[in-house]
């Protein structure tokens, strides 16, 4: 901060300081109410949250089997999607921005259509192709269809990374001699993986978060949490042990934001990749 | 490398064999290519079996008849020609700008706190993010926690302090819907703003401040004009999300406003008009993109004048 001469605190300029004050305090207050909101009630057990209320675990305990489920069929879809993406992706990434490809922008433009068509869109889109090979309603295709999503995110990450790697290093390997894939691997992949580390992160949660575009191709035998969560809320109204749930994905948000904190620094999360997105 | 250099010294005794170099290197350089096309097919047809396919299909369908088959355009006639999927659609858009607006006016004294404070962001920063990476369904939970008629905190606090003598029906209400869009949109602003307005350079508003602006002339003189660029990209990612959002409009009674995706939706499932519903999602998915490329048109002319300066 640069040292400016303090202003005189002239009434115009007191009732401003304080206007932003309460400014910045409703803000604030009106980010955190969710998630406050939703654990303050995961441990109430009730949908009428008091404040000095009493506190305990019963609608953790009577989750139903059904949600654990559908918790972990989406962790396992989410994993396996992001694990594909990003093996599919680095090769693809290194090829567009080593190999000075014609048509180069054409295809880094194809590969990035899922993440500018409205998921609603594709998810319909989709529906329509997966209806006949049978993949509506399953693993396969939930897993599918995040891999679309994921794909388009990891190659965007990824790019970008590579852009940032001086070719420099790939010339003084194979200057000693080494081939187009010792040097890949030796050099390019030491030299992002902690970048790439990150990204897989950012992918895995925006897989686990994803909704309209697995609205309708997902069903009863194939139901992510979060369509889970909206079913019930359908069907029977707001439930506590649905709260509890939706507390279990507090707690795994706040793990993720953890892991990235650490490993970056809180700082790197203004700006990110991921900002451009919603 | 070294066999190519090899082979360019050696070939400067004899013309032929000057080309016979050139061969081999053109051809190690096709090689190369090819090398390279390979490691780009999987992806690409990843996305084209996932993305492209179906969109080519879904956009073949909506040019088709249900029952026959044959190719007609009745069903974006049927669809643009209808009062009520544009009235919806209008409903659709003004909700979607209106909250556009909003979040950006609300979310950019935030951001541009957070950008010029390094402590408050690091304070903050959590508080951004956590909520960026729940469902929206959760968002949605904490709404009906917060605004529910008659269990909601905020009914029972304002009732309790005597402000409302009845609990206020907002949230199964077009005001409940903006209210959550609002949340969402308030977070992605804040967190696209508060990138854009740490890349702007305070010493352009410390140069206008020292030739005599306020401080808050500065700010809309010198700052905003500048992330301009970054104010629009964030309020095309919120109207985008918007338009074609789902949950949220049908867990918070999907009946007013009704929006385009439900409409879409129920032509889909219920209504069994599938080649109709397919017409009105690209109707909203042009909208959409167009959105989009025009702030990106808007983004780049302006980014590039701003460069300028």
């Amino acid at each position: 901060m640069s040292a400016t001469t303090r202003p005189r605190i002239t009434p115009s300029v007191f009732f401003g300081r304080a206007a932003l004050i309460v400014y910045l305090v409703i803000m604030l207050l009106w980010l955190t109410f969710p998630v406050v909101l939703v654990l303050l009630a995961s441990f109430q057990g009730t949908l009428e949250v008091s404040f000095p209320g009493e506190f305990n675990l019963d609608a953790y305990k009577t989750i139903p089997p059904a949600y654990w489920e559908a918790f972990w069929f989406t962790i396992r879809a989410a994993l396996l999607a992001t694990a594909i993406a990003i093996v599919v992706a680095i090769p693809a990434a290194w090829a567009m921005v080593r190999g000075k490809l014609a048509g180069r922008r054409a295809m880094s433009n194809l590969v990035l259509i899922p993440d500018v068509v409205p998921q609603l869109i594709l998810g319909i889109a989709l529906l329509t192709v997966f209806i006949p090979l049978r993949l509506s309603n399953s693993f396969i295709g939930v897993m599918l269809a995040l891999v679309a999503l994921s794909l388009s995110t990891g190659l965007r990450f990824t790019e970008a990374l590579l852009e940032g790697l001086p070719e420099e290093y790939e010339q003084a390997a194979q200057s000693l001699g080494a081939d187009k894939l010792t040097t890949f691997r030796l050099v390019v992949l030491p030299l992002i993986a902690p970048g790439v580390a990150i990204a897989a992160l950012f992918i895995f949660m925006q897989n686990l978060i994803t909704f309209e575009l697995l609205f309708f191709i997902s069903g009863p035998s194939a139901t992510p949490i979060a369509i889970r969560l909206f079913s019930d809320i359908i069907d029977r109204g707001v439930l506590p042990y649905a709260v509890a749930m939706a507390g279990i994905l507090v707690y795994v948000a706040i793990a993720f934001y953890t892991l990235v904190a650490v490993s970056l620094g809180p700082k790197y999360m203004a700006g990110s990749v991921m900002s451009r997105k919603g | 490398m070294s066999d190519m250099t090899n082979t360019l010294s050696s070939g400067r005794s004899a013309p032929d064999e000057r080309d016979e170099g050139r061969r081999i290197s053109r051809r190690r350089l096709q090689r190369e290519k090819l090398f390279y096309r390979l490691l780009t097919l999987p992806a690409v047809g990843i996305v084209g079996l996932v993305a492209i396919v179906p969109l080519l299909l879904l956009f073949v369908g909506s040019l088709r008849e249900q029952r026959s088959g044959a190719f007609t355009l009745d069903n974006y006639i049927n669809t643009l020609g209808n009062g009520f999927f544009m009235r919806t659609l209008a409903t659709t858009i003004m909700m979607a700008g209106g909250v556009t607006i909003l979040s950006v006016l609300l979310a950019l004294p935030l951001a541009y706190l957070l950008a010029r404070r390094t402590m408050l962001r690091n304070i903050v920063m959590p508080i951004i993010t956590v909520p960026r990476m729940l469902p929206f369904v959760v968002i949605g939970y904490a709404m009906i926690l917060l605004l529910a008629p008659m269990t909601g905190v905020a009914n029972r606090v304002l009732m309790n302090l005597g402000i409302l003598q009845q609990p206020a029906f907002i949230l199964f209400d077009w005001p409940g819907q903006a209210i959550a869009f609002c949340y969402n949109g308030i977070v992605v602003a804040t967190a696209v703003l508060t990138g854009v307005l740490m890349s702007v350079d305070p010493q352009l508003e410390d140069a206008a401040v020292s030739m005599g602006a306020n401080r808050l002339r500065a700010f809309f003189s010198v700052t905003v004009p500048l992330a301009t660029p970054g104010i629009i990209a964030a309020g095309a990612l919120i109207f985008t999300s918007v338009v074609t959002a789902y949950a949220i409009p049908v867990m918070l009674n999907g009946r007013v406003p009704y929006m385009v995706s439900l409409l879409i939706s129920a032509n889909l499932l219920t209504l069994q008009q599938q080649n109709l519903a397919y017409a009105q999602a690209i109707v909203v998915s042009v909208l959409a993109i167009g959105v989009t490329t025009l702030g990106q048109i808007v983004l780049s002319r302006y980014g590039q004048r701003g460069g300028d300066r």
